[in-house]
C-alpha cells in the first residue's frame, strides 16, 4: 500500500503535530486534574484558569490539526490529482505551527489581567471558554481556514462532477471559515455575548465539525473496505442534511439560561433531541459497511479508531447530550461536571479519534509500510478508549453529586461544600488520566516511530476463532446493543429528571437520582465497552480466513 | 449519491429539497433570535449598571482580562472549578466583594465588611446605612462572614487595580439583574442549618472535611471587632495587635514574614526604609506606620498600586492603631 499522488505527502507533518499537540494536551489535562485534587497545586504559578485555556485550545487546535492531515490525505484521492497549490499548504503548515506557538504563550497573560485591548478587541487572549484566543491567533487562524477551504475546492473536479462526499467536504471546510467568524467580535452584553460564542463553539462542533466528521468517516470506510463510494454516499447525504436540520436550531439548547427569552426552552428541547438521529445514523452505517460485504480487516488500529470515533459519537454525543438536553434535565446538568462528562466523550471520542485514525491510516501508506506492527496500535487504543470511558463515569458520578449539594442543597462554596463530597471522583479523574496519557504515548510513538522500529509480522500470526464472541455481529445483534445503551442512557436521563422530584428538591434525598445515574452510567459505559469488544473481536475472526497473504505489501518492503 | 445502488438517483432535487427544509428552518432561528435581544423585552444591559464612576462594561473586559471563567461559571457556562457568579452580587453584595476582590486568598471578616461599609459612596451603593441592614439585604455575606471569615480561600490573589475591581463588582450587579429565567433553580431545602445537616447524611464519610455552619473563624478568633480593651504591658498590646490584625482580616493582604502578599509584608518592615510611588524615601516608624494604617493613600510604597487598601481613620482608635504598630514591630525580619 502506498499513496497515489506525491502531494498526499503533505499530511504527514499535520499528522505528526497533531500527535504531539495531543500529548501537550493530555498533560495539561493532568495538571487540571491534580488541581482538582490539590487546589493549591501550581496555584499561583500556572493558575487553573490558564492550564484549562491551553487544554481547550490544544484540544481544538490538534483536532483541527488531524483534520487537516485528513483532508490533505484525502483530498488528492477524491479528486484523482495532485493538491492544488502545495507551496500554500507548506505555508500553511508554519502559519498554523506559529499560532499554535503564540497562541500557547499568550493565554498566561491571563494571569496579569492582560487581553491587549486595542480597539475595543482584546488581541492577545480573550477569556472566553473555548475561544480563549486573542484576536491576533484569531485572525491568522482565519486566513489559514480560508487557504484550506481554498486549497480543497481548487483541488476537487468541477461542482456537477461532485459526489456526497465532495460536498460534504467542500461546505465543510466553507463553514468551518465562516463560522469562525461570529468569534471575531467582542460583545459587550452577556447574554449576546454567549448567544454568539455557542455559535462558534457548537455550530462548529454540530454543524460543520460533524459534517467533516461524516464526509472523512465516510471515505475512510471506502479506502478501509473499499466499498463503493455510492453506498457510503446516501450515509453522508442524509447524516449531513439530519445534522443540519436537528442542529440549527436544536442549538438552541444553550440559550436556556443565558438570558435570552424562555421560548428557546421548547425549541432548543425540541430540535436538540433530534439530534442523535444522524449519529444513529452514521453508527448504523459503520456497522453496515464494515459487515455486509466481510472483507477482512486490514489496518486494525485505522478502523479501531474510526469505530471508537462512531461509537463514542453516539454515545458521547447522542446518548449523554440528549439526557441533558431538556431544560427540565438542563437545569440541573447545567454548570456542573455532568457537563465534562458528555463533552469529553464527544470531543476525543468523535473528532479526536478521527484524528488517530485517519493517521493510522495515512502514516502507514505514505512511509510504504504494507506489513506494520498493529499490536501497538491497539493496545494503545484500549488504553486510551476504556480510560475515557472511565473518566467520563468519574465526571458524571461526581456531577451528580455536584448538582445535589450546590443546586438542591444550594450549597456553592467549592472548597468547603462541594469539594469534599466529591473527593473520590476527584481522585479518579486523574488515576484515568494516567492511563489515558499512557495510551496517547504509546500511539503517539508508535505513529511517530512506524517504519524506522524493525516490522514485525506477529501481528497476523494470532489466528482467532471465528465463532462465538469473535463471531459474525448480525444487525439484530447490534441493535440490541445500541438499545442497551439508549435504555441506560433513558435511565440517566431520568436520574436528571429526578432532581426535579419534590422528594429531592424539598425533602432533599438525593436516594433516587444517585442510584439512577449509578445504574445509568456504568451500565452505558459498560455496554459501550463491551459493544467496542465484541465488534472488533467479530472483525477479528475473519483475520483467520482471509489473511494468508498479508494485503497489498510492496515487493520488497518487508525483510525477511 | 442520496440513493442506493440500482435506485433512480434525482440527486438535484433531493439536494434542492433538503436546501429548501432548512432555509424555512434558518428564517425561523433569525426571527427568535431577533425576538431575543428586542429591547421591549426589558433584558438587564451592561450600560444600565454602574458602581461609583465604574461601568459594567468596563468590568466585563476585566473579568474577560483575568479569564474569571477559566476557574468560575457565569450564567453557567465556564469552568466548574469555582462557584457561578451570575448572583453573587446579589447575595453578598457591593461591600463584600469590595473587601474580598483586592485580596481574594482570603475571606474577608467582619471587620474587613465594615471598613468597605464605612465608605459612604460603598454604603450608598448597597443601599444601607449599618451592618445590620447590609446582613439583611445581603444575607450571603453574614453566611460567608460566619462560617469563612478570616480563613483562606482556594483564589489566587490577582494583580487587580482600584478601577478594576469597581468595574467588576459594576458588571457583576449587572450579571445578578440578568433575567436568566429562573437559573440556577431556586433552593427550596430550608435553611443553612438543614441543609448542611443533608449533605453531610448523604456523604457521611467524604464530608467529615466540610465545614461546619459557623466556620473556622468564630472558633479561632470572636467575628465581632467591638471589644478589645487596652492591656496594660506590652505582650497584652501586641496580643492585642494581632487579634485586631486577624478580626480585620489584615493578614490577607499582609503576610507576617517579608514576602510581598497583596500589600508589604509586616515581618522585618518595622524600622527598614520604604521607597515611595513619588521617589522619596521614609523610615517606617511608629508614625509612619500609624499614617499609612488611618490614611493609606497618603505614602504610596513603590510598586504598590495606590487606592486598594481601605483607610481605618474611623475605624480604629489610637491605643488600637498603636497596638497594631507594636504587633508590627515585633515581627522581626528572620
Amino acid at each position: 500500500m502506498q499513496i497515489q499522488y506525491d502531494t498526499q505527502r503533505l499530511s504527514l507533518r499535520f499528522f505528526m503535530l497533531m500527535l504531539v499537540l495531543f500529548l501537550a494536551q493530555v498533560a495539561f489535562g493532568l495538571i487540571l486534574a491534580l488541581q482538582h485534587a490539590d487546589p493549591a497545586f501550581l496555584a499561583g504559578t500556572l493558575n487553573f484558569n490558564v492550564v484549562r485555556a491551553e487544554h481547550l485550545n490544544l484540544g481544538l487546535l490538534w483536532i483541527i490539526a488531524g483534520f487537516m492531515g485528513a483532508i490533505l490525505f484525502v483530498g488528492p484521492l477524491l479528486s484523482r490529482r495532485e493538491l492544488a497549490a502545495p507551496w500554500l499548504i507548506k505555508l500553511l503548515f508554519w502559519a498554523f505551527l506559529l499560532t499554535v506557538a503564540w497562541n500557547f504563550l499568550s493565554q498566561g497573560l491571563a494571569a496579569q489581567g492582560v487581553a491587549g485591548w486595542w480597539a475595543g478587541q482584546p488581541w492577545f487572549q480573550e477569556g472566553l471558554e473555548y475561544l480563549e484566543a486573542g484576536r491576533i491567533a484569531d485572525l491568522v487562524v482565519l486566513v489559514g481556514f480560508s487557504i484550506l477551504a481554498y486549497v480543497v475546492i481548487r483541488t476537487f473536479p468541477p461542482v456537477r462532477e461532485w459526489n456526497e462526499i465532495h460536498w460534504g467536504l467542500g461546505i465543510g471546510v466553507i463553514a468551518l471559515t465562516a463560522i469562525w467568524v461570529f468569534g471575531l467580535f467582542y460583545v459587550p452584553r452577556l447574554d449576546l455575548q454567549e448567544y454568539f460564542r455557542w455559535f462558534v463553539v457548537h455550530y462548529w462542533v454540530e454543524g460543520v465539525w460533524e459534517v467533516i466528521h461524516i464526509s472523512l468517516v465516510g471515505f475512510l470506510l471506502v479506502l478501509l473496505f473499499r466499498v463503493d463510494v455510492k453506498s457510503v454516499g446516501f450515509a453522508v447525504f442524509w447524516g449531513v442534511v439530519l445534522v443540519w436540520l436537528s442542529g440549527l436550531i436544536g442549538n438552541a439548547h444553550h440559550y436556556f439560561w443565558i438570558g435570552t427569552p424562555e421560548f428557546w426552552q421548547f425549541w432548543g428541547s425540541l430540535f436538540s433531541a433530534l439530534e442523535p438521529l444522524p449519529l444513529v445514523f452514521c453508527f448504523w452505517h459503520v456497522y453496515l459497511d464494515a459487515h455486509q460485504n466481510s472483507k477482512p480487516l486490514e489496518n486494525a488500529p485505522a478502523f479501531y479508531f474510526i469505530l471508537g470515533s462512531v461509537v463514542l459519537e453516539q454515545v458521547g454525543a447522542g446518548i449523554l447530550g440528549f439526557s441533558m438536553t431538556f431544560a427540565l434535565t438542563n437545569v440541573w446538568s447545567h454548570g456542573t461536571w455532568v457537563t465534562p462528562s458528555h463533552a469529553h466523550l464527544a470531543l476525543f471520542g468523535t473528532f479526536g479519534m478521527l484524528g488517530l485514525g485517519a493517521a493510522y491510516y495515512a502514516v502507514p501508506t505514505i512511509r510504504k509500510l504494507g506489513n506494520f506492527d498493529q499490536r501497538l496500535g491497539k493496545l494503545g487504543f484500549w488504553l486510551v478508549f476504556a480510560s475515557i470511558l472511565g473518566i467520563a463515569f468519574a465526571f458524571a458520578i461526581g456531577g451528580t453529586m455536584q448538582i445535589y449539594v450546590t443546586r438542591t442543597l444550594g450549597l456553592d462554596w467549592f472548597g468547603g461544600d462541594v469539594f469534599p463530597m466529591m473527593t473520590l471522583y476527584k481522585l479518579l479523574v486523574p488515576l484515568f488520566g494516567l492511563v489515558f496519557l499512557l495510551g496517547a504515548g504509546i500511539i503517539a510513538f508508535d505513529l511517530m516511530t512506524m517504519g524506522a522500529r524493525a516490522q514485525s509480522t506477529a501481528a497476523f500470526a494470532e489466528l482467532r476463532q471465528a465463532t462465538g464472541w469473535g463471531g459474525r455481529l448480525s444487525g439484530f445483534e447490534a441493535g440490541i446493543w445500541l438499545m442497551g445503551m439508549w435504555l441506560f442512557g433513558g435511565i440517566i436521563t431520568l436520574g436528571l429528571l429526578a432532581f426535579n422530584l419534590p422528594r429531592v428538591r424539598v425533602e432533599g434525598d438525593p436516594t433516587l437520582p444517585y442510584l439512577l445515574a449509578w445504574v445509568g452510567y456504568s451500565g452505558l459505559l459498560a455496554v459501550t465497552l463491551l459493544f467496542v469488544w465484541r465488534f472488533l473481536a467479530s472483525l477479528e475472526g475473519r483475520v483467520a480466513t482471509s489473511r494468508a497473504v498479508p494485503w497489498g505489501v510492496p515487493e520488497g518492503a518487508v525483510a525477511a | 449519491m442520496s440513493c442506493r445502488e440500482g435506485e433512480p438517483c434525482a440527486e438535484g432535487r433531493k439536494r434542492l429539497r433538503a436546501l429548501l427544509v432548512l432555509g424555512v428552518m434558518l428564517v425561523g432561528f433569525i426571527v427568535l433570535s431577533a425576538f431575543s435581544f428586542l429591547g421591549s423585552r426589558g433584558q438587564a444591559t451592561p450600560d444600565e449598571f454602574r458602581f461609583g464612576e465604574y461601568q459594567a462594561a468596563d468590568g466585563k473586559r476585566v473579568f474577560q482580562a483575568y479569564n474569571c471563567m477559566g476557574c468560575h461559571t457565569m450564567v453557567g457556562n465556564g469552568s466548574y472549578f469555582a462557584p457561578d457568579l451570575t448572583d453573587e452580587y446579589e447575595k453578598a453584595g457591593p461591600a463584600w466583594l469590595a473587601a474580598f476582590l483586592p485580596s481574594a486568598g482570603g475571606w474577608p471578616t467582619e471587620g474587613a465588611l465594615k471598613v468597605q461599609l464605612a465608605d459612604p459612596a460603598i454604603a450608598a451603593e448597597a443601599g444601607v446605612s449599618s451592618l445590620e441592614e447590609y446582613y439583611a439585604k445581603y444575607p450571603g455575606a453574614r453566611a460567608r462572614i460566619e462560617r469563612r471569615g478570616g480563613g483562606t480561600t482556594l483564589m489566587p490573589n490577582l494583580p487587580l487595580t482600584r478601577d478594576e475591581i469597581g468595574e467588576l463588582i459594576a458588571y457583576l450587579e449587572y450579571t445578578s439583574a440578568l433575567n436568566t429565567e429562573g437559573w440556577p433553580p431556586e433552593v427550596r431545602t430550608g435553611g443553612l442549618e438543614r441543609r448542611l445537616s443533608l449533605a453531610r447524611r448523604a456523604h457521611p464519610v467524604l464530608s467529615a472535611g466540610a465545614l461546619p455552619a459557623a466556620g473556622p473563624a468564630e472558633a479561632a478568633a470572636p467575628v465581632t471587632v467591638a471589644d478589645n480593651s487596652p492591656g496594660s504591658g506590652v505582650t497584652d498590646l501586641i496580643q492585642q495587635g494581632e487579634e485586631l490584625s486577624r478580626n480585620y482580616a489584615c493578614l490577607s493582604c499582609h503576610a507576617v514574614d517579608a514576602s510581598r502578599r497583596v500589600g508589604p509584608g509586616w515581618g522585618g518592615l518595622y524600622g527598614s526604609t520604604v521607597p515611595l510611588a513619588d521617589g522619596t524615601a521614609v523610615t517606617a516608624d511608629e508614625a509612619y506606620l500609624a499614617e499609612s494604617i488611618l490614611h493609606p493613600n497618603v505614602h504610596i510604597a513603590e510598586g504598590y498600586p495606590a487606592g486598594i487598601m481601605p483607610a481605618y481613620e474611623n475605624q480604629l482608635d489610637e491605643g488600637e492603631v498603636a497596638a497594631i504598630v507594636a504587633y508590627i514591630r515585633s515581627l522581626e525580619q528572620p
